[in-house]
């Protein structure tokens, strides 16, 4: 087995290998002069991480939307998907919001926000939300239904009350859903909060990225989208083994 | 006529040579023209195993399989096999699942067709040309994977647990079916089964395996007359036979065999 | 929920009151859904003439916006911009999203050797790679495409790759059994059977092009409806970016249809 594991990984950095060299040879062909090569970029990143203030400045402003927005995401989503699951007729109500909700984009409505709570954190954070919660709902609900109506008729053949039920049945059984909801969620809201940064330009990550590509500095540019990925592969790398830890018994089902 | 002289597999051997697990174990038997022999043994005797090898499907380690005298080497067109879990195109209709072997060794559509329609009446499938695989019984399922294997007209038929996933009333029933089918057209016939009933009720002869690695532990004559009906069950012959199997298999699942 | 629980369900709801017969089955076919967006609009509407906010037209003001712009032609001129790209990154996205996804489902080795960058590509906001295609596009077409296939691409490869690998293996050896080659079997049983989950990637997919369509514009492009958004939005003129953001939602609703219709022809036999 152990061989099998180097040889795969062996291929993914042959992989990287490749897709630098075809980078290089792109950047050295080409006419752009705005186009950085990978050690540049390389180097750029470096230059943010160790001796560049304002982008862990620009991080943390850029993050408090992400956190705040999603913790209110978290704190709305799971509620009403707990309801909705719970309640037939209340899902029935709001699955055409739900619906609408999940296949409409939310950038066009950005302006309108703006309109709404001008240019500030609140506005971040509301947009934040708006990209996030609807995955934590319809998660949290699918994760209610899932719970097998036979294991709440056993309960019921025991004495359980409404509480009990809730507590030792459907919330263990939903929690599965709802984490692997809370896992897309964050995805989202990164996404949430790289198009507030990109559209409001506001204080944080969208201002540095304005200045860099004002400046020509296109090395600094890639650097600081590749520390954004870097960053939202962490956070849900994170999430995903939080999920693993607290659901090791449950079958892989999410939507998003 | 089949023959399996000195037969090994071994599963999940690493580069190194060690971990394996040895599924089958000097395997030695015949089986001769329009024979139809049963194979039983507890889980995990390699009985599947064994099937596949015969079948061509899997390569073996040690030993010789031959047919006819010509080693095993791959899939061949006088071998049809009929699966435990019907593996029928779920996409393609009863007809076009029929006909799969045929265009695949590349007969004429006309020849499909033709075919098709001799096979459908003969295992009792009028109506249901169009229907999909999910629109049918597990029975119905079942009789679309033989007349499928019957259809590419095999010298041998391989038949892995074929009943196996079917309620006991459809199994009885798609028995007698098989047998008739066989009286009508003899052919050779390899058939694995977890029923001992099954066992003596087919056979002409009856394999035990032991527990892993698979070994040829007895092959058992069945001398009851041909063709066979519901009646040979109540016969002592039948009973005796059935007791030795069972007290064998009790014997090897409790590990004193 | 099977479907059993959920149609006793349905008729324990209606049973404790005495709805009359042809109400009762209206109400089993989604009126209480139709009720609940109506309920919606009446109060977006009260709400839009009561608050007087600058940012809560009311709903009826929303519709005569985008009535104008049908009228006006707005839409169609924008429109056309817009579904251009759309068309040519999803079609793009589609055959690199088919094509790589069966290679890793067919080849080990390709699998082993991409699976990590299609799954980091796939979790990673999209749109985080909007300016890294802005440095190298510059402000053209080509930088709106890049995103659409970027957002679309990778939950294809996925569904196409496990749809592939997953194929019933049982089925694959009942055609080796024939004699089939491998030529044979990927394209009599690996293609058809891996449909169904293929379309549901595609369908996926397209959800996200669009979605990729409309965020690509609203940061890249100063064409398109994206554009038309800010426009509005600069000028205060929230009527007309709610009208815009319906626009776009019909139109992932009409694509969505499109590639269930399609789904429904060719995966009927799937359960």
């Amino acid at each position: 087995m152990k061989k099998r594991n180097v040889l795969d990984w062996g291929l993914r950095l042959a992989v990287f290998i490749a897709a630098v060299g075809v980078w290089e040879l792109f950047v050295s062909t080409a006419q752009n002069f705005l186009l950085p090569r990978f050690t540049d970029v390389a180097r750029g990143l470096f230059r943010l991480l160790f001796s560049e203030a304002r982008f862990w400045q620009a991080l943390y402003i850029s993050n408090q939307a992400l956190i705040l927005g999603f913790a209110i995401s978290v704190g709305i989503g799971i509620p009403l998907g707990l309801l909705a699951g719970r309640f037939r007729w209340m899902d029935r109500v709001l699955n055409p919001y739900v619906g609408v909700l999940l296949t409409m984009p939310v950038a066009p409505l950005i302006p309108i926000v703006i309109i709404a709570l001008g240019l500030g954190i609140a506005a971040r954070v509301f947009i934040v939300v708006l990209f996030a919660f609807v995955f934590i709902t319809v998660n949290t609900r699918a994760g209610v239904r899932s719970v097998e109506a036979s294991l709440i008729e056993m309960a019921k053949s025991f004495g359980a009350s409404e509480a009990q039920i809730w507590r030792r049945i459907v919330i263990p059984g939903a929690l599965p859903a709802i984490f692997a909801g809370m896992r897309i969620g964050l995805g989202r809201a990164v996404t949430g909060m790289v198009m507030v940064e990109l559209i409001l330009v506001a204080s944080g990550l969208g201002r540095l990225l304005l200045e860099f590509s004002g400046r020509m500095q296109s090395d600094l540019v890639f650097a600081t989208v590749l520390a954004v990925i870097i960053e939202a592969l962490a956070l849900l790398a994170a999430m995903q083994a939080l999920e693993k830890r607290i659901t090791r018994w449950a079958p892989n089902i999410a939507i998003g | 006529m089949i023959r399996v002289r000195g037969l090994s597999k071994e599963f999940g051997t690493l580069d190194n040579g060690n971990g394996g697990v040895l599924a089958l174990s000097d395997i030695d038997f015949e089986v001769h023209d329009n024979e139809f022999v049963t194979i039983i043994g507890p889980s995990g005797c390699g009985k599947t195993t064994l099937l596949r090898i015969i079948a061509g499907l899997i390569p073996y380690d040690h030993g010789e399989v031959t047919i006819d005298g010509r080693p095993v080497t791959g899939p061949g067109p006088e071998r049809a096999v009929v699966f435990q879990n019907f593996a029928l195109m779920p996409w393609a209709d009863v007809l076009s699942n029929i006909t799969f072997g045929l265009e695949i060794r590349g007969a004429s559509k006309d020849e499909c067709q033709a075919k098709a329609i001799e096979l459908i009446k003969l295992v009792g499938l009028q109506g249901f040309e169009r229907r999909l695989p999910k629109e049918l019984s597990g029975g119905m399922q079942q009789r679309v994977g033989l007349a499928r294997a019957l259809a590419v007209n095999p010298q041998i038929l391989l038949m892995d647990e074929p009943f196996g996933a079917l309620d006991e009333q459809t199994r009885r029933l798609l028995q007698e079916q098989l047998l008739r089918l066989w009286e009508h057209k003899r052919k050779t016939v390899v058939f694995i089964t977890h029923s001992m009933d099954e066992a003596v009720m087919l056979g002409d002869r009856v394999m035990l395996m032991t527990p892993r690695p698979g070994r040829v532990k007895e092959m058992i004559d069945v001398p009851l007359e041909r063709p066979r009906s519901r009646e040979v069950e109540k016969s002592s012959a039948f009973l005796e036979i059935k007791e030795y199997l069972w007290d064998n298999l009790r014997a090897m699942q409790s590990g004193d065999a | 929920m099977t479907q059993e629980t959920v149609t006793a369900a349905k008729s324990i709801a209606m049973r404790g009151i005495a709805w009359p017969r042809g109400l009762r089955r209206f109400a089993g076919n989604g009126a209480l859904e139709i009720l609940a967006l109506a309920g919606g609009a009446l109060v977006w509407e009260a709400l839009g003439w009561g608050l007087r906010l600058q940012w809560l037209p009311p709903f009826s003001k929303v519709m005569e916006a985008l009535l104008q712009f049908v009228y006006r032609g707005v839409i169609l001129a924008n429109l056309g911009s817009s579904l251009q790209a759309l068309v040519l990154g999803f079609s793009l996205s589609l055959v690199l999203g088919l094509i790589v996804g069966a290679l890793m489902g067919r080849y080990r080795v390709v699998e082993k050797a991409l699976d990590i960058y299609v799954h980091a590509l796939f979790v990673c906001p999209s749109i985080v790679f909007a300016p890294i295609f802005f440095a190298v596009f510059g402000l053209s077409d080509a930088s709106r495409i890049a995103i659409i296939v970027v957002y679309a691409m990778f939950v294809m490869v996925i569904n196409t790759s496990t749809a592939i690998r997953t194929v019933d293996p049982s089925l694959v050896e009942m055609a080796r059994s024939f004699g089939c080659r491998e030529r044979q079997i990927f394209f009599r049983i690996l293609l058809p059977a891996s449909l169904p989950l293929v379309f549901a990637g595609i369908r996926l997919g397209m959800g996200r092009a669009v979605k990729g369509m409309i965020n690509g514009e609203m940061l890249i492009a100063f064409v398109g409806l994206g554009a038309l958004a800010q426009r509005y939005g600069a000028q205060f003129d929230a009527a007309k970016v709610f009208a815009i953001a319906m626009v776009v939602l019909i139109i992932g609703l009409l694509c969505n249809a499109l590639v269930q219709i399609l789904d429904n022809r060719l995966t009927r036999w799937a359960d």
